[in-house]
């Protein structure tokens, strides 16, 4: 039980720290400069490698890419500027 | 000076003549080009113009036919094929037995799963995924989002549960690295039907995310395994499953989670009916190129809780047994592709250890772990051909008195797997 306890506290630190952070961030929920003046492809080579590789442009049409974006967002959780940025780069690279 | 005047001008009168022709000539070439342009303009053009308008018009109605209004529908899709060749040795009360298959299909592995994306504007995102694997047809997920506002998404329906990031982001054929998925993950329901928020969230240089779910819970099994997916719930209780992310670094190179998932897992009127589920989970992601190589390290740490409660004997159901229902599992894998290199930059070296322990004294209680490596050919950025060697060894930890201990296992198998995403 001991070591439960030692979990649950530690679960319960990191849940708070995260929530905090969190909480924080909807206060001051904006990008530094830098991050701001990324361009989509910057993004685009950031992002989609955290899960798989960088997708070729020429894959899918521009409407195509739209919904990949939406469908991307959903499991990477990437910011709605993000999004709009690296479809942006990937309609116009085709 | 009159003279003189009178020499000039009979010089000009005389070599004004050749210009007076050439006006003439040019006048009256002027005059033909007129006369056949405008009978071109009343005849032949006129059939011509004719064909390529009706050709026009029938190109815009075609194309006004088919414009895009604010609903786009698309397929997409995975496919994975290969072959496994196993041999295990298992070794009970001193007895060894040795047991070896090959198999066409890989059917721990196989899957053919078109995904079909429905959206309507860029608020709304249907997502349905059918699977065929395992000889059987299957749902991965069936959902709903609505993007709601900034960095808010709501989605409902049947989705992946944000515990950890391996089935959510990583599990896809054409994504994983290795042949095969860690052990354990599947400890934990990995789909339910419920809702969900999730969103990303700047915070300066950093990143974070967050994902949280309401869903009907996992349900306690005769055996104190857990089985989820049900759409309709086994108790009154709903479970509450939160995944919070940061991206501590500008580059998005570094991603860490932690995860929990907490309900009831009892059934009313059933022996388990008091008990609670409490699940945690840890992840890392670390993607980054240290040119000519690009590493990526991910790993995830599980943790299962359910409370202790008292199961039927299933050697005598009139008694029960008891035990400590607490599973762990864990895997750490790394990967090195040359992206740099030319001549090599389509193969990728991959190598993973998983650890998977659970309850001991149960029915299905065992210490597991594995090593697998494997060396990959991206075919292209979406299609694969893998080579996955994995060595797994399992000691039981099953209880000999409910006749559930079934010794040590040892296994060596080779994948040879071809994955796509189409």
């Amino acid at each position: 039980m001991k070591k439960f306890n030692l979990l649950y506290k530690v679960s319960f630190a990191l849940i708070l720290l995260f929530s905090s952070v969190t909480l924080f961030s909807l206060n001051s929920c904006a990008p530094s400069k830098a991050v701001a003046a990324k361009s989509g492809v910057q993004l685009w080579s950031e992002n989609c490698q955290r899960c798989h590789n960088t997708p070729s442009p020429a894959t899918f049409s521009p409407e195509i890419w739209e919904t990949v974006g939406l469908h991307m967002q959903t499991r990477a959780l990437i910011t709605d500027k993000e999004r709009e940025k690296i479809v942006e780069f990937l309609k116009a690279s085709r | 000076m009159f003279v003189s005047e009178l020499h000039v001008a009979k010089i000009n009168k005389k070599h004004m003549k050749p210009h007076n022709l050439l006006k003439k000539q040019l006048l009256l070439l002027t005059l033909l080009l007129s006369v056949i342009t405008g009978l071109r303009a009343q005849t032949v053009p006129a059939t011509i113009d004719s064909s390529i308008y009706d050709r026009l018009n029938y190109l815009e109605e075609q194309v006004n036919y088919h414009k895009s209004g604010d609903d786009h529908f698309m397929v997409v899709g995975l496919a994975t094929f290969g072959f496994a060749s196993n041999s295990t040795t298992n070794i009970l009360n001193g007895v060894s037995t040795n047991s070896k298959t090959n198999s066409l299909g890989d059917a721990d592995h196989f899957e053919f799963s078109p995904m079909f994306l429905w959206r309507h504007g860029k608020k709304f995102l249907m997502e349905f995924e059918p699977s065929f694997s395992n000889n059987g047809l299957g749902v991965n997920w069936a959902d709903i989002s609505y993007f709601a506002a900034p960095n808010l998404i709501i989605k409902a329906g049947y989705f992946v549960l944000p515990f950890g990031t391996y089935s959510k982001r990583q599990a896809a054929g054409w994504i994983n690295k290795l042949a095969t998925d860690p052990m354990g993950l599947s400890g934990v329901p990995t789909t339910d039907y419920g809702v969900e928020v999730s969103g990303g969230l700047p915070m300066g240089s950093m990143k974070m995310n967050y994902d949280f779910a309401l869903t009907n819970g996992s349900q306690l099994n005769a055996d104190g395994t857990l089985s989820g997916g049900n759409i309709v719930d086994n108790n009154n209780n709903k479970t509450l499953t939160g995944r919070l992310g940061i991206l501590p670094f500008s580059n998005s190179s570094l991603e860490l989670g932690v995860s929990g998932m907490f309900g009831k897992v009892g059934t009313p009127g059933m022996i388990n009916e008091r008990a609670k589920g409490n699940m945690y989970a840890f992840d890392l992601n670390y993607v980054k190129t240290f040119i000519p190589f690009l590493v990526n390290i991910k790993s995830q740490y599980n943790i299962v809780n359910v409370s202790k409660v008292d199961y039927v004997n299933p050697v005598d159901t009139t008694t029960t047994y008891s035990f400590d229902n607490h599973s762990t599992n864990a895997f750490v894998q790394f990967s090195i592709r040359p992206t740099g290199i030319q001549a090599l930059h389509d193969l990728e070296l991959a190598g993973r250890y998983t650890t998977y322990n659970t309850p001991v004294n149960s029915t299905w209680g065992s210490d597991q772990s594995s090593y697998s490596v494997g060396l990959n050919y991206w075919m292209s950025w979406r299609s694969v051909i893998r080579f996955t060697y994995e060595k797994y060894t399992g000691n039981s930890t099953a209880s000999s008195v409910l006749n559930a201990y079934t010794g040590q296992t040892k296994s060596n198998t080779f994948y040879l797997q071809f994955s796509i995403q189409l």
